[in-house]
């Protein structure tokens, strides 16, 4: 079963049907977390959502308690708290994509994707990871291929993976590849 | 009757009535047997014991009428602070025994029209409207909302001829989701474009609207969805209310259900174009129709997104009750089908006042001065009926 995380955003119920392609799904509101389906899930999710990494510290100490012991999932926001989570700074940018389909590229060869593959997302970030960024086993994976932002991080050995688009939206092409791969990790 | 013998004769016998656009022309409600006024108590109870009626299939098996803004907000756990303003029912359904199909064309003379009051007070003058716009571009750069849509009023004192005014709208906008209602005590027109819930068996679909292009010679149908799809801005706007729309349908559709049916197209009426998407699913079993009101209303395209955050920010900046705007006028028959828009280029008029409410969205990219015009202009289609 995978538990979704939802931080009251209006796409939450993307996410939950395109999971649902893949196993059992549980979603419930970041403040009315389950502890019983928290336990029982093997995955983890952090939704999309409004504000910053910082105005969600449950959601963090969720991250900080199964770390290692689940796989985990971040999207937009999500992808945020895992990296506010492991001590990142995010920050806001100066160019804002909300709705915006651009072009990312795969850039390490560490990837579950090949590297220097391209292809379209939909975009609906006003935040951004601030770089440098180090933590052990993490590694940027995809960047925006305009700004270089980044735009996913995997953590192959402890099996948590981010992306700062939407895998979801209707923009993005090959979505549900993408989560289909990360859930076979 | 013909329609315009008819309109005459229920006007002159003063009994409320409601008239929805229908595909071919529209249809009149009257004879209540019922009216409901709702309120916080007994909403929950209205809504869920409608389906408990045994008769199911003549056309009058239904109540029509419209949820306020208000009172949607409150039925997903959204408390509005105390606001000034009309004290305006929070939503009125009434049970009608009567239903009349009218034709397009809506010919309705009075001869005793007297001249109206069309000085209009606007509540939020361009100096203040600046300021909530850069307020909530911080607001959009911080990430609490991607698009945010501020409500202005225009208002002014004076007695309307509804039915006159509808008539001459309809005249000039014949709008898919154009209603009337009047009662002894109010009345409202609309010439609303928008559907927001089309419920028949286990299909649902909405037809958000974002984007709109008032036809001048320039412009065919071609040329408008060129304009469009070249706008990143409009684009962008457009891309996000169909993810939301998507999501709202997913909460209570079939996983892997929820299919964009027309992305993007181009709608044509007499006077504009809209830009439009079609979204469709299949309704889990079992769910009721608070669930389907609650995951729907009030319609994202006018609240701005994501929608929890974006009406708290909302409701702690605006002064004044939207009253009927962004809330959804429709029906909900016996058997469970429904329909109903969003309540918006609507004129309330009650206790004498009338009340226009606009809004534009604030993203990114959007500029204040031509969101404050863009309200004028939209607004100002409704204020000419004054003249």
């Amino acid at each position: 079963m995978i538990y979704i995380i939802d931080h009251d955003d209006s796409f939450t119920h993307n996410v939950v049907h395109q999971f649902a392609k893949f196993d059992d799904i549980e979603c419930d509101n970041f403040n009315e977390i389950n502890q019983k389906k928290l336990n029982k899930a093997k995955v983890i999710v952090f939704s999309p959502g409004p504000g910053a990494p910082k105005d969600y510290p449950y959601s963090s100490k969720i991250y900080n308690k199964f770390k290692k012991k689940k796989k985990i999932i971040g999207i937009c926001l999500g992808f945020q708290q895992i990296l506010h989570s492991e001590n990142a700074k995010i920050i806001e940018q100066n160019k804002i994509y909300h709705g915006f389909q651009s072009e990312v590229k795969v850039t390490s060869n560490n990837s579950l994707f090949k590297k220097n593959k391209k292809f379209k997302v939909g975009r609906y970030h006003s935040l951004k990871l601030k770089e440098p960024f180090y933590a052990k086993n993490f590694e940027i994976t995809m960047r925006c291929a305009i700004s270089n932002v980044a735009m996913a991080i995997e953590n192959n050995k402890d099996k948590i993976y981010g992306f700062q688009f939407h895998p979801e939206s209707f923009l993005t092409e090959n979505g549900n590849l993408l989560i289909k791969k990360i859930l076979s990790a | 009757m013909i329609t315009q013998d008819y309109l005459k004769s229920i006007s002159k016998s003063k009994k409320p009535f409601v008239i929805y656009k229908s595909n071919k022309g529209f249809d009149l409600y009257t004879n209540f047997s019922k009216k409901i006024i709702l309120t916080n108590k007994n909403i929950h109870n209205f809504i869920n014991k409608i389906s408990k009626n045994r008769s199911k299939n003549k056309n009058t098996d239904l109540y029509i009428g419209f949820f306020g803004y208000e009172i949607l907000n409150n039925l997903i756990g959204i408390k509005p602070p105390k606001q000034k303003g009309l004290k305006f029912p929070k939503g009125i359904f009434y049970k009608p025994e009567i239903k009349v199909s009218l034709t397009n064309k809506l010919n309705y003379i009075n001869e005793d029209l007297k001249a109206l009051n069309n000085d209009f007070k606007i509540n939020i003058n361009k100096k203040s409207y600046n300021k909530i716009f850069s307020k909530f571009k911080k607001k959009i750069k911080s990430g609490q909302t991607y698009q945010i849509k501020i409500c202005t009023k225009y208002r002014n004192k004076s007695k309307i001829d509804p039915i006159d005014f509808f008539c001459r709208l309809s005249e000039t906008n014949l709008a898919p989701e154009a209603f009337l209602i009047k009662d002894k005590e109010f009345s409202i027109v609309s010439c609303s474009p928008e559907n927001l819930i089309t419920k028949k068996g286990n299909y649902i679909s909405t037809k958000p609207i974002a984007g709109t292009l008032k036809k001048t010679k320039k412009f065919n149908k071609i040329k408008a969805l060129n304009f469009f799809n070249k706008n990143i801005k409009e684009t962008k706007e457009h891309n996000m209310i169909v993810d939301m729309e998507r999501s709202d349908l997913s909460k209570i559709c079939t996983p892997g259900s929820v299919k964009i049916v027309k992305k993007k197209i181009i709608e044509e009426y007499r006077d504009l174009y809209h830009y439009v998407s079609l979204v469709a699913g299949k309704l889990k079993r079992n769910t009721s129709t608070l669930d389907i009101i609650r995951s729907m209303m009030p319609g994202g395209s006018v609240i701005g997104c994501p929608k929890i955050s974006t009406l708290n920010l909302l409701n702690a900046q605006e002064r004044e009750s939207r009253n009927i705007y962004t809330g959804s006028f429709g029906y909900i028959k016996f058997n469970g089908d429904m329909r109903f828009n969003i309540i918006i280029r609507a004129i309330l008029n009650y206790k004498e006042y009338s009340e226009i409410s606009v809004a534009s969205g604030v993203v990114i990219d959007s500029n204040s001065s031509h969101e404050f015009s863009e309200n004028y202009i939209k607004a100002k289609a409704l204020m000419d009926l004054y003249k």
